[in-house]
């Protein structure tokens, strides 16, 4: 009995490891055709054993259908269609990752022959730091960041007031009054502050415009890890019970909680950074940020020569870049026409409307109700 | 006021299922401390019996064509797959502490050491990411029953009852309550709950009446493996949006608490649950709880920190623990394997 128990066992076990190291071979070096981030696999086995181009994940999991799914679709795409080998790296302890945690998955990435490593979210900087101070040939994109004063690190932030104004602007123009935004990251993540100062001024202005007043619930709870939690989904459920017809859900995996808040009260979610009505039919649109295309044009500034460019130096990507905005392929919204929103995106563009992005401003006015839930 | 029933609901139902969970194995004897893990395991066993469903053809019909029964009786199988590899799952623990009379606190740790690795292994395994979701749509539009569900219209206006007992609920949460019902009685009423309980109190004297005490505290742990697995599942679907991520956010831990506070007794229990769940309600939505429907939202108004209604439910456990503890009084013999010669 006990031989048979543990010959089953290794079996099991065999069979268990044998499924892991199910992952596609590519040869390196000959260039792939793929069309989309979707039929690229996220693990691939480079002959070597190194790796070219890696990314190391933001707080929350990789297929957070946000934002780092959105980077990493950007970065392996990139590669595939490049031949070069790729790989991403999640910081130990999830959630509750710490700067050595982060510092750790880089250095895992360099010693494993990273050329250049993409790294997002702003709470990177301490950890990108020692990195790049310790792999100086090693050149590092900083998504959502700053200028680190370091010649290897290029840093890429976004003008997401713009995208969160035109999201805010197109919901109350759809004919919604009472608005909802959730945010992660608890109030100190520049980037979500940035998308709900935008989200609260988008639709200010189109209230003025339609002569009404918007109420807008403003929370940064339950978002500081950018989780799905039952608390989370029971403060959605609340404020759809109360009247809220439509939420922005700014923050990774929230989002989860939210749609189906929303689902069950037969309410609207607005997403983030990537397009999410695939994920949910509660989407009616989505606060685009361009971080895949981002990512995947940095990397390849560090191959063609011209990463001197951005190395040492912050840029800042809106409109302009097409960077920002709303998805125009899988329209849902009926009352606001795209061609409405294009010639708003133009005026943004050519910068007849400029959008403030200092978000200590956020308040009231005569046609915004900030209702500020702590 | 329906606001807070239904969400009071969400988070005392897996509560006290899984309390009572506590009590089947306590009550033959054996403590069972992991509860957390094998709702972690039911929960991911559950979720993963959905997605499973969601691959088949007719599931799919189903929902395209609105049979609401058929779904329903999708998540009804997946409570049961649930249950039952909740209560395989729990034999581990039945092997270690009746059959090796190894230490119980340690065997129970040890399956919470372990589900939650599994399950993350298992998901990874499965979708390559850590979080296993439903493979299309949500819980709320696949599972929920809705006035639209019943065949009234989206606007009907329905009595307060109905829009808070019959609109925007699941069925899982009221079987669960049933089976909480029913298998409270077995436990006071029948030959089977009493032959139990003795094997909790003096399990030597009850063998010397013939009783198998090894078999009734197997029966004891396996109810409770089921329960909690159960319970598990019932957490995912309402609370989770129907995923699984090897994480049920401390609710096998809460509910062995919810179990000492109701004194290893159901009806306790459920006051005990409905308690907690009601203070855990309060503390995630008190912006939005409108206590006698004037437009006035008092909680939020009345300018207390937040912080003070996030620390509520604990703050309650422990005061009424303070006043009650001198009362409690755990199952004689629990913890103590049970050893023939020693009669």
């Amino acid at each position: 009995m006990k031989k048979f128990l543990a010959v089953i066992l290794s079996v099991a076990m065999v069979i268990a490891l044998a499924a892991c190291g199910k992952t596609a071979t590519t040869n390196s070096g000959a260039k792939t055709e793929y069309k989309t981030a979707d039929d690229v696999p996220d693990s691939m086995t480079s002959k070597d054993g190194k790796y070219e181009v890696s990314f190391v994940t933001d707080v929350g999991q990789l297929k957070d259908k946000s934002f780092n799914q959105g980077t990493y679709d950007g970065v392996k795409l990139n590669a595939a269609q490049n031949g070069r080998s790729y790989k991403y790296y999640q910081p130990a302890n999830g959630d509750q990752a710490t700067d050595d945690d982060r510092y750790d998955a880089m250095k895992a990435a360099a010693e494993a022959g990273a050329k250049v490593i993409v790294c997002a979210g702003f709470m990177q900087g301490t950890a990108l730091e020692k990195a790049a101070k310790e792999f100086p040939e090693v050149k590092f994109v900083f998504i959502d960041g700053w200028s680190l004063g370091l010649p290897n690190v290029a840093g890429i932030c976004f003008k997401e007031e713009q995208c969160g104004y035109f999201a805010g602007y197109a919901a109350v123009k759809e004919g919604y009054t009472n608005l909802g935004f959730c945010g992660g990251g608890g109030g100190t993540n520049p980037a979500c502050c940035r998308y709900g100062y935008g989200f609260a001024q988008g639709a200010e202005a189109a209230a003025k415009e339609l002569g009404k007043t918007v109420n807008l619930n403003y929370s940064w709870a339950y978002g500081a890890s950018f989780s799905a939690s039952m608390e989370l989904q029971t403060m959605a459920e609340g404020w759809y019970q109360n009247g809220t017809e439509v939420i922005f859900a700014c923050g990774g995996s929230m989002f989860s909680s939210i749609a189906a808040a929303a689902s069950a009260n037969d309410k609207y979610v607005i997403g983030v950074d990537s397009d999410q009505s695939f994920d949910s039919d509660t989407v009616i649109t989505s606060a685009l940020k361009g971080v895949g295309e981002a990512a995947a044009w940095a990397v390849a500034k560090a191959y063609d020569g011209t990463w001197d460019e951005i190395g040492n130096n912050a840029v800042s990507l809106g409109a302009a870049d097409g960077a920002t905005g709303l998805p125009t392929a899988t329209w849902k919204l009926k009352n606001y026409k795209v061609e409405d929103y294009q010639k708003q995106l133009a005026d943004v563009v050519s910068g007849k409307l400029v959008i403030d992005d200092n978000y200590e401003n956020l308040k009231s006015s005569e046609n915004l109700n900030l209702i500020i839930v702590e | 006021m329906t606001f807070i029933i239904q969400q009071t609901i969400v988070y005392a139902v897996p509560l006290m299922i899984v309390a009572l969970a506590g009590v089947y194995a306590e009550r033959s004897g054996i403590i069972n401390l992991a509860l957390e893990g094998i709702m972690i395991f039911g929960a991911f066993c559950g979720v993963m019996f959905v997605n499973i469903m969601q691959g088949q053809q007719w599931v799919l019909n189903a929902f395209a064509q609105k049979q609401y029964g058929l779904l329903q009786l999708v998540e009804i199988l997946a409570m049961l797959t649930a249950a039952i590899l909740g209560a395989v799952f729990s034999l581990l623990l039945s092997f270690a502490s009746i059959n090796l009379r190894a230490d119980q606190t340690i065997g129970g740790t040890a399956l919470n050491l372990l589900a939650p690795a599994l399950v993350l292994f298992l998901v990874r395994l499965l979708t390559a990411q850590n979080t296993l979701f439903m493979s299309t749509g949500d819980a709320a539009s696949w599972f929920m029953l809705k006035k639209t569900t019943f065949g009234f219209d989206k606007d009907a206006e329905l009595s307060f009852i109905g829009n808070t007992f019959l609109h925007k609920v699941y069925l899982a949460n009221y079987l669960c309550i049933l089976i909480f019902i029913i298998l409270s009685i077995i436990l006071y009423k029948t030959r089977f709950g009493l032959r139990l309980r003795s094997c909790g109190e003096n399990p030597q004297a009850a063998n010397s009446l013939g009783i198998n005490v090894i078999k009734m505290r197997y029966a004891g742990t396996t109810i409770s493996g089921a329960l909690a697995g159960m319970g598990g599942f019932v957490y995912a679907l309402a609370a989770a949006n129907c995923s699984s991520n090897g994480d049920v956010a401390g609710f096998g831990f809460l509910a062995l608490a919810v179990m000492i506070f109701g004194n290893w007794n159901p009806l306790t229990i459920a006051g005990a649950s409905f308690l907690f769940g009601l203070f855990k309600c309060i503390s995630a939505g008190y912006s939005s709880i409108d206590i006698n429907m004037d437009g006035v939202y008092l909680l939020r108004e009345i300018g207390v920190s937040p912080h003070v209604y996030r620390m509520l439910p604990y703050v309650i456990t422990l005061i009424v623990l303070a006043f009650t503890s001198k009362n409690s009084r755990a199952p004689k013999a629990e913890g103590i394997p049970y050893d023939k010669s020693m009669r």
